[in-house]
């Protein structure tokens, strides 16, 4: 975690409004060194973002396991779980990003793939026909009567894909936004050379 | 039998040779070799059978469930071909074994290209099929257009690749329009069949024939489409004398070969062939001796040589057809010879420009005499088997000796032969002088002699061309199968004398007239220099390519106009054009019924019309909104409403989708709106916005219309009636999954595909779109002046301070105005 002094201490902009950086927190929210997408700091958002992944991750694992019977299923799991890395992008950028998923969006697409493709291609080898479905029903200690049909192995296909479409996009364009703020802040910073303005003397910086 | 085998034997080494070559350096190409050697043996071994009239045969089906079979048909023609390509073929790998050094970058490549190449030629020669005769067709292009442009760090190189490949390939295509034709007016696709057979009553033959022969023009490089075999001449040496002396160009003359027997009488044939050809082999020629790199004056002699051949294979008479065989043979022997010697050369002085090369013939004796004897093959002199071949073509056309050919044409082409073959004695002549002469005015290199091993190929070539030249009788029987459908006046064989004929005199005439041009050259040097510069073919290739590139980019410009509105706009007038009016024009005439009556209701429950109106409030506030933040708050708000509506009808998954799609665009554009302008840039209430407000509540009205329409329309029983107790059996309650995890499944199976097709290619166009800044990352002297920047605002801010405050790591230095003085949007 670096809250280097000179952010956190923050410099009076021009108008004389709070420092840049009054809403960074000083705790530690989140699991990398966090540099949002976009804009500053938020404590916020990152607390929220800590408190509600989880749930909103195991609510779309409910989604996907419960979608036989209620409204969900792989497609609408994982829209959910993708809005979780969402607003882990929002709040923590980049790297926070990468550190909460196991592998690149690529990778997600390509388990997806090959999950729905295994599942469907599995009926072959017993000799049914392809995208058969087989249902199994087994009592376990604490979830007590549990069925499990193969199609489950399709729907995590799917949300995997889903997820993985969601986060090739936002990273994608999120990127692209960043690269275009560091082109921004070049170009302010050479305009800034070439016509010097009075301005405060640094405050806290070493 | 064994021909599919040797053609898999082709497959398999050239994916071996990569890692071969990585372990053995260049001596991988004697692995290289074995493919070709074994198919060369295996042909002279069915030889004797081959020559005596009955072609090795073999079929393996393809597709056999469509009657589609690879057939493969050897006769004498595909012997003598075969000989080239899989004879010298392997004589040339031997050689390259001693032409590259391991360091070559790509070797591995150009090993096995090489080896696929000769596989796919094998194909052309032996193949009874049309349809696989272009495809292994098409495969030499290709390979010869990764062989030429091997050195793919060179411009001049991939530019020559392309032009071959273009040039090659995209008259192939013409070629495909003709196989087509010619199969579909035949009723078979077999070519032996539709020689034995010809449809010669069909209207459509001429435009087949003519269409074949464009592509096979092209291949062997026929006047006026010979300019890419001069600029393929920057592929290394090796693959030259195989690609452009031995194999691939000889691809034309065996196609019109190969056909002549069924349409030499039909009648654009023989007028393309022989103006063709005596063309190119007079234009080849004058330009074979104006060359100083003896590699280019080998090619454009190859391209004259080709005329000569086309002349021969397509003029379809007894003496041409056994002469043919004898040229045929003959060149594929001398002009890889003479292509291996310059490779030699090249090799070892690092030249192959006459002006720069002396004394070679005193240090090389061995090589100079063997390429002395190819360059008299070529020319033409006794007793080398190009001499018995050419003799053979002269007595062709000798008046009376001609067939059916009318005395005048076959007198016409005998003087153009003849021009032809003074220029090929004049430039073989200047090759032996330029390669090996002492000359008085060029100082000598050093360099060190080849070792024995690597001149052994040129030699042994260069050898057979006298042996076969002394025993002519040994080709003699393969020319005679071929030439036998040719009906013969009285029977002509290849030897080196048939007595005091005209074609002996006309030979004798050739050498005087040679010789006399050779030995003034200078003369000659000053006419050529004189002569008007004829209109380049390749100025016209250029042409082409621009104005398809030029085509191209206006097309784009005009229909690729970049607007998202404007693409929208086109497919929802289309929408309302086609579909649209017809509607309208159904519901106007009264042949679509309006639903309704009794069953007619205006909602299922009170709420629906509240969030109705919330729909289409915001619907209105969104087109009136100025603000683009808020016109995407607004459109938020109309999903959300939409998904009201579907949970009041009971469609709870449906309405949760649409919720979470809704929630996600909604932050994907926050994304996106953070970099746009606050508020929308067109005019607030302008035409522009009333058309589109217009055009898209059309297309609404349509949809809506249209859906209201078909729901009412059902004559069948839906399919979705026998769901609810089917769900049951697989122990789901919730239907819709049910539907698109089981019933449907192969569906969903293909939208997910979709999915990650379209994740990847919406990754890759942004990512795309920015590469120019990924180039460019801020390296540390863009840091370091970022740096100096601030320490120069920061002096003149405070003359007092000193530029101690932007100390330290640059990085430190510009990271405080990442906070500062942006301007939030």
């Amino acid at each position: 975690m670096s809250i280097e002094p000179g952010r956190d201490t923050g410099v009076r902009p021009e108008d004389g409004g709070p420092p840049e950086n009054w809403e960074a927190p000083r705790e530690r929210w989140l699991s990398t060194a966090v540099r949002p997408a976009f804009g500053p700091r938020s404590v916020l958002l990152e607390v929220v973002a800590r408190l509600l992944i989880p749930a909103i991750l195991t609510f779309s694992v409910f989604l996907l396991v419960s979608g036989h019977d209620r409204p969900g299923g792989g497609f609408a799991g994982g829209l959910v779980a993708s809005m979780a890395y969402v607003l882990r992008y929002i709040a923590g950028g980049r790297h926070e990003l990468a550190a909460g998923i196991p592998m690149r969006p690529n990778g997600l697409l390509a388990l997806g793939l090959l999950l729905a493709c295994g599942s469907a291609a599995a009926p072959l080898l017993f000799g049914g026909p392809i995208l058969e479905v087989f249902t199994a029903t087994a009592t376990l200690p604490v979830f007590g009567k549990v069925k499990f049909a193969s199609y489950l192995v399709f729907e995590s296909g799917v949300f995997l894909i889903v997820v993985g479409l969601v986060l090739s996009v936002v990273a994608a364009l999120g990127a692209r936004m960043e690269a275009e703020e560091e082109e921004a802040k070049a170009e302010r910073l050479r305009s800034r050379a070439r016509r010097p303005r009075p301005r405060p003397a640094e405050g806290g910086n070493p | 039998m064994l021909l599919p085998l040797v053609l898999a034997l082709h497959a398999a080494v050239a994916v071996l040779l990569p890692p071969l070559v990585r372990l053995l350096g260049a001596r991988a190409f004697l692995v290289a070799a074995l493919p070709p050697a074994v198919s060369a043996v295996w042909v002279l071994v069915q030889s004797p059978s081959i020559v005596s009239g009955a072609p090795a045969v073999s079929s393996v089906a393809w597709v056999p469930a469509l009657g589609i079979t690879f057939d493969f048909r050897v006769d004498a023609l595909s012997l003598a071909m075969v000989l080239l390509v899989s004879g010298v073929g392997a004589a040339i790998f031997c050689y390259s074994a001693g032409y590259f050094h391991a360091g070559e970058r790509g070797l591995g490549r150009l090993a096995a290209v090489l080896v696929l190449f000769s596989g796919a030629m094998l194909g052309v020669v032996t193949t009874d099929n049309l349809f696989a005769l272009y495809v292994f067709w098409e495969l030499t292009s290709v390979t010869s257009f990764l062989l030429v442009g091997h050195d793919d760090r060179k411009e001049h190189a991939r530019r020559a690749a392309t032009q071959a490949l273009v040039t090659t390939a995209g008259f192939g295509l013409l070629m495909l329009i003709g196989f087509v034709l010619l199969g579909a007016i035949g009723g078979t696709y077999r070519i032996s069949e539709l020689v034995a057979d010809p449809p010669v009553d069909s209207p459509w033959l001429p435009l087949a024939l003519v269409l074949v022969l464009a592509g096979a023009f092209a291949k062997s490089a026929q006047a006026p489409l010979h300019f890419w075999l001069p600029g393929a001449m920057v592929a290394p040496t090796p693959v030259s004398a195989y690609l452009h002396a031995a194999a691939m160009v000889k691809g034309g003359v065996y196609l019109v070969a190969r056909l002549a027997p069924g349409f030499a009488d039909v009648d654009p044939w023989r007028a393309l062939v022989l103006g063709f050809g005596v063309a190119t082999m007079i234009v080849g020629g004058w330009r074979a001796l104006r060359q100083d790199d003896l590699k280019l004056l080998l090619a454009y002699g190859t391209v004259s040589q080709l005329g000569f051949l086309i002349v021969l294979g397509g003029a379809g008479t007894h003496v041409a057809a056994i002469a043919l065989i004898g040229v045929l043979l003959g060149h594929g022997f001398f002009k890889s010879t003479l292509f291996l010697t310059v490779g030699v050369i090249d090799h070892q002085t690092g030249t192959r420009s006459i002006s720069g090369l002396s004394g070679i013939g005193r240090r090389m004796p061995v090589l100079a005499v063997a390429a002395t004897l190819a360059a008299a093959s070529m020319a033409g002199l006794p007793p080398l088997l190009g001499f018995v071949g050419k003799e053979a073509g002269l007595e062709a056309f000798v008046p009376g000796h001609a067939g059916d050919l009318p005395p005048a044409v076959a007198l016409a082409v005998l003087a153009g032969l003849v021009v032809g073959s003074v220029l090929t004695f004049a430039y073989s002549a200047r090759f032996v002088w330029g390669a090996f002469a002492d000359k008085a005015t060029v100082s000598e290199r050093r360099f060190k002699r080849p070792s024995p091993a690597f001149t052994a190929a040129p030699v042994a070539l260069g050898a057979l061309s006298l042996a076969l030249g002394l025993l002519p009788f040994a080709v003699d029987p393969v020319a005679q199968s071929y030439a036998a459908p040719f009906p013969a006046e009285k029977p002509y064989h290849l030897a080196l004398w048939h007595g005091f004929t005209p074609a002996l005199g006309l030979t004798v005439l050739v050498v005087a007239a040679g010789a006399a041009m050779f030995l003034r050259r200078r003369s000659v040097a000053r006419l050529q220099n004189a002569m008007p510069r004829w209109p380049d073919a390749e100025v016209g290739y250029h042409l082409f390519v621009h104005a398809v590139y030029g085509t191209a980019l206006s097309v784009t410009r005009r229909t690729q106009s970049g607007s998202l509105p404007v693409y929208l706009g086109i497919i929802l007038a289309t929408l309302l054009a086609l579909p649209g009016v017809r509607l309208a024009a159904a519901l106007v005439s009264g042949e679509t019924p309006l639903p309704g009556g009794a069953d007619f209701r205006f909602w299922d429950s009170p709420l629906e019309a509240v969030v109705a109106v919330i729909v289409v409030v915001t619907a209105v506030g969104t087109v009136r909104e100025h603000r683009r933040f808020a016109a995407l708050i607004l459109i938020s708000a109309l999903g959300f409403g939409i998904a009201g509506l579907f949970v009041l009808h009971g469609a709870p998954d449906l309405a949760l989708t649409l919720v979470l799609v809704e929630t996600l665009t909604t932050i994907i554009l926050v994304f996106v709106l953070r970099r746009l302008p606050a508020t929308f840039s067109v005019r607030p209430n302008g035409w522009a916005k009333r058309m589109t407000v217009l055009l898209c509540s059309a297309a609404g009205t349509f949809i809506a219309v249209s859906l209201w329409l078909m729901t009412a329309a059902r004559t069948e029983e839906p399919i979705s009636t026998g769901f609810t107790d089917l769900a049951e059996e697989t122990g789901g309650r919730n239907l819709v999954n049910i539907i698109l995890a089981d019933f449907r499944a192969l569906d969903t199976f293909g939208e997910i595909v979709v999915l990650a097709t379209a994740a990847v290619a919406v990754a890759s166009l942004v990512l795309l779109n920015r590469r120019d800044r990924v180039v460019d990352e801020p390296t540390e002297e863009d840091a370091e002046e970022e740096a100096e920047a601030e320490a120069e605002g920061a002096a003149a801010a405070a003359p007092g301070a000193g530029p101690a405050p932007a100390g330290g790591a640059p990085a430190d230095g510009a990271a405080p105005t990442d906070t500062r003085g942006g301007e939030r949007p």
